[in-house]
């Protein structure tokens, strides 16, 4: 029974807070030297178990056996004392100090006892870097570095106490796609060194490219535990959501034919106080029934470009055009007026009032187009039965009409913002980062909402740095970079890279 | 129908309750601590207001301006924004209202009674509009600007009232009496009682009914618990903000007027023994609920009155409501906090 491979076993773990149990039954064996995902749905119980090998949580049954030994986990100090490291998915850095800092934080070198050894210090973050190969100036102020290495800091600190065993919880979900494919690099480095991961995901792409093994959850319960070469994506994704899904897509070589123009921007540019150039001479053009997808690393104009068109930011040169109307003056209102359906790319900053209630939420541009008011007054009936209606046709799980929307979760919170622009069956529907933050079976949901909309001849914009959800949905892609539009590309000129060349601005080296 | 409606306000009013009912158990603890006759005290302290019509009267009269001074703040903090500047738009309503009386004179009641009130509401209106448009427009910070209006007002009413509407006749910086024929009836039955009580009952039932009834009242509460998604739906925040703040103004000038017409029936400087704020506090006691505000403004006005009863009638000082009050603010954040947590 006692591999001595075996560097950590889990046996029956649960844990609930309340009446809600948020892990029910969970068995795990990680072996030494291997990268073990573990993958499972949003809410599905990762982040719990994760906790609990962190010490933040304590389980309520179970065991955990660490190197042969029976332990308890007390808090995250003998948690980093048995040799685990944890990065969370927020990074817990100082930005205003240095890389060298950062890492010696509370255990500084210090000289007589008292005064901290900067020389030493830094020395020692430098060889820690040569070690692990991760080109860091240990000099630099954490926030003059960019978010892939911020994490690298995060994972050194975390290797500083002679980590055993390291836990990376959702490592990818701050990151873009080339620094996705610099983390893997990473992992790979640290597993050739000996060490063990315990990597956190719910993107199928990352389990394939990065594990060994994976550990699916579902529901708070251990589903399969398998070598990821003998698997396909879509046996874990079954796992994940415990049923057959169906990852919908634009069927790439079907021959379509498109309608008029629906939306025209002609030479947009739009500049900021400082005058620094946000978007630059844009123009593009979506027909009805169209996909038009616009991908780009998060930051090169492509939230400024949604604001242009949905009317929040003015523009200082060009043209907006819904049809032949020039609408480049137009407020919001005006906008929805002509047809514009507006998902903004952050429900909890744009999307939604997470205080008010899910009905106000969905009827917030509807009122009277829906007939919710009768004499002046809200009809207290007609909102929640409209709501209700929504809540059904969106399958928004948890919501009552009067639920606060922020207790919905992330996938559910988008479904309500969806429902909301879609009620009125816009003709131009402008939705940004529609699956970020989603589980498997919400996205499935979002990308067949998207593509029916096309198919009843609405035009679609949809701006997305997740490339394989430009790819699956788009009927054209246009390629975003320092504010200007690269290129607009159909679907069958489109490939990987030469999307990925022209995302880093048209230059072979990574960004 | 009914029954959801009657569990939903009674779950909206369970936590107050229990708050107001513990603060008063702790505070009798105090009492017998201090006093022979505890249980005296506390029954003047509640119940002395009911003795006799006349302390019903007295009040009710208490109640009235911090009603509608509650109901402005309801507005203003729905809208985000953190008014404290009702002490300054009450005054400022108070002395328009006793002005455009003395200088109307002549004209006839069933003119000079509207003009007076209207004018009052405006006056405050324009002191609510002002820090509205400076943090909409200039993001200034509206704590700052509402407190230093207050200050700004009172110094400009106690100058009126000094030196240019002073009753030389009478003792005190108080203005020349309003004519008795725009004075306001009595509520029926409590002869000593202002109708202005009836005005800011009314008040605020129409208040609900504006801010969770209609789609303007959605739009504000849009701009005040999210103004990023209210611009997203198409909604004109900024002006939705605004008006908020000259209804909140405009409610808290709307005080200074019916106080003026029907209990002062002059303009006295420091009539208010800080209304501006313990109306803050009924609105937040009510989480900024409409009804609710009403609710707790009457609370705290026999608090207030029943101190007075209790000082006289045993040895415990009347600062004992102070104490309450404290106690109570502590118990209510308590809860909310933990409910904040459970969320």
């Amino acid at each position: 029974m006692r591999d001595p491979d075996i560097i950590l076993s889990l046996a029956g773990i649960a844990k609930s807070f309340g009446d809600k149990a948020a892990l029910s039954h969970v068995d795990l064996d990680v072996r030494r030297g291997e990268v073990h995902v573990i993958c499972g749905e949003n809410g599905a119980g990762k982040s719990t178990l994760m906790n609990i090998l962190a010490g933040i949580h304590q389980p309520n049954a179970g065991s955990i056996v660490l190197n042969g030994k029976t332990v308890t986990i007390a808090d995250p100090i003998a948690a980093s004392r048995l040799g685990i490291g944890m990065v969370h998915q927020h990074f817990t850095l100082v930005p205003s100090m240095t890389v060298a800092e950062n890492l010696f934080l509370g255990r500084q070198p210090r000289r007589l006892g008292i005064f901290s050894d900067r020389r030493q210090m830094i020395e020692r973050a430098r060889e820690l870097i040569a070690r692990y190969n991760f080109h860091l100036d240990p000099e630099a102020p954490v926030r003059t570095l960019s978010v892939g290495q911020r994490q690298r800091v995060e994972i050194l600190k975390a290797l500083a106490f002679d980590a055993d065993l390291l836990i990376l919880d959702e490592p990818t979900a701050v990151l873009t796609p080339p620094e996705v494919d610099e983390l893997i690099g990473v992992v790979d480095g640290l597993r050739a060194r000996g060490r063990t991961i315990l990597f956190i995901t719910h993107k199928l792409r990352e389990v394939k490219a990065v594990s060994d093994r994976v550990t699916v959850i579902r529901h708070g319960r251990s589903i399969s535990t398998r070598d990821t070469a003998d698997v396909t994506e879509a046996d874990i994704a079954r796992d994940m959501v415990g049923r057959e899904v169906f990852l919908v897509g634009r069927k790439g070589n079907a021959q379509r034919s498109f309608g008029a123009p629906v939306l025209t921007l002609d030479s947009v540019s739009m500049t900021n106080h400082a005058g620094r150039r946000l978007l630059d001479r844009i123009s593009l053009q979506v027909r009805a029934g169209e996909v038009l997808g616009i991908a780009g690393v998060d930051g090169n104009g492509q939230t400024e470009l949604a604001e242009a068109i949905a009317g929040l930011m003015p523009v200082q040169a060009g043209k907006i055009r819904f049809g032949d109307r020039d609408l480049t003056d137009a407020d919001l209102n005006e906008r929805q007026q002509a047809g514009l359906g507006f998902v903004p790319e952050d429900r909890l900053d744009r999307g939604l009032s997470v205080t008010m209630s899910v009905a106000e939420n969905v009827a917030a541009t509807n009122y009277s187009r829906a007939g919710l008011l009768s004499g002046g007054l809200i009809n207290r009936q007609k909102l929640d039965g409209f709501a209700g209606e929504k809540i059904k046709e969106f399958d928004v799980r948890g919501a009552q009409p009067a639920t606060q929307a922020g207790w919905l979760s992330g996938g559910n919170m988008q479904k309500l913002v969806i429902a909301r622009e879609l009620e009125r069956d816009p003709s131009l529907l402008l939705i940004c980062q529609p699956t970020r933050g989603l589980d498997i079976g919400a996205s499935e949901f979002v990308h067949a909402r998207i593509l029916q909309a096309a198919d009843r001849g609405r035009a679609v914009l949809l701006i997305s740095s997740e490339l394989s959800e430009i790819f699956a949905l788009s009927d054209r892609i246009g390629v975003m970079y320092s504010g200007r539009m690269m290129r607009v590309l159909d679907r069958a000129e489109a490939d990987e890279e030469t999307v990925g060349y022209l995302m880093n601005g048209g230059s072979k080296e990574a960004a | 129908m009914m029954a959801p409606a009657l569990s939903n306000f009674l779950r909206v009013i369970r936590a107050p309750l229990a708050a107001i009912l513990l603060t008063l158990a702790l505070g009798f603890l105090l009492v017998a601590s201090i006093t022979d006759e505890p249980v005296r005290a506390y029954r003047d302290l509640l119940l002395a207001n009911f003795d006799s019509l006349g302390n019903f009267a007295l009040f009710l009269n208490r109640a009235t301006p911090l009603t509608l001074i509650a109901l402005g703040v309801v507005f203003s903090f729905r809208a985000g924004i953190f008014n404290v500047g009702g002490e300054g738009q009450l005054y400022a309503g108070a002395v328009t209202t006793t002005v455009v009386a003395i200088a109307g004179a002549s004209l006839p009641a069933v003119v000079l009674m509207p003009l007076a009130i209207v004018a009052g509401f405006l006056a405050g209106a324009v002191i609510g509009w002002i820090p509205g448009v400076l943090k909409v427009r200039l993001a200034v910070d509206e704590v700052v600007t509402t407190l230093m209006l207050n200050i700004i007002i009172l110094l400009i009413t106690s100058w009126l009232a000094n030196q240019v509407i002073r009753d030389t006749t009478a003792y005190g910086a108080v203005s020349w009496m309003v004519p008795s024929s725009i004075w306001l009836p009595p509520l029926p039955f409590v002869p000593r009682a202002t109708s202005g009580f009836l005005v800011a009952a009314v008040l605020a039932v129409v208040s609900w009914v504006v801010l969770f009834r209609t789609q303007w009242g959605a739009e504000v509460r849009a701009a005040g618990t999210n103004l990023r998604f209210a611009e997203a739906t198409g909604v004109p925040a900024a002006r939705r903000v605004i008006s908020a703040m000259v209804i909140a103004g405009g409610l808290a000038g709307l005080a200074g007027a019916l106080y003026v017409l029907g209990v002062g029936h002059r303009f006295e400087q420091n009539f208010s023994p800080s209304y501006g704020l313990v109306g803050l506090t009924c609105a937040l006691l009510a989480r900024v609920h409409p009804i609710g505000s009403l609710a707790t403004a009457l609370f705290y006005a026999a608090m207030l009155n029943g101190a007075a009863y209790m000082q006289i009638s045993t040895d415990v000082p009347r600062s004992l409501v102070n104490l309450l009050t404290g106690l109570l603010v502590l118990l209510m954040t308590a809860r909310l906090r933990r409910a904040a947590q459970a969320a």
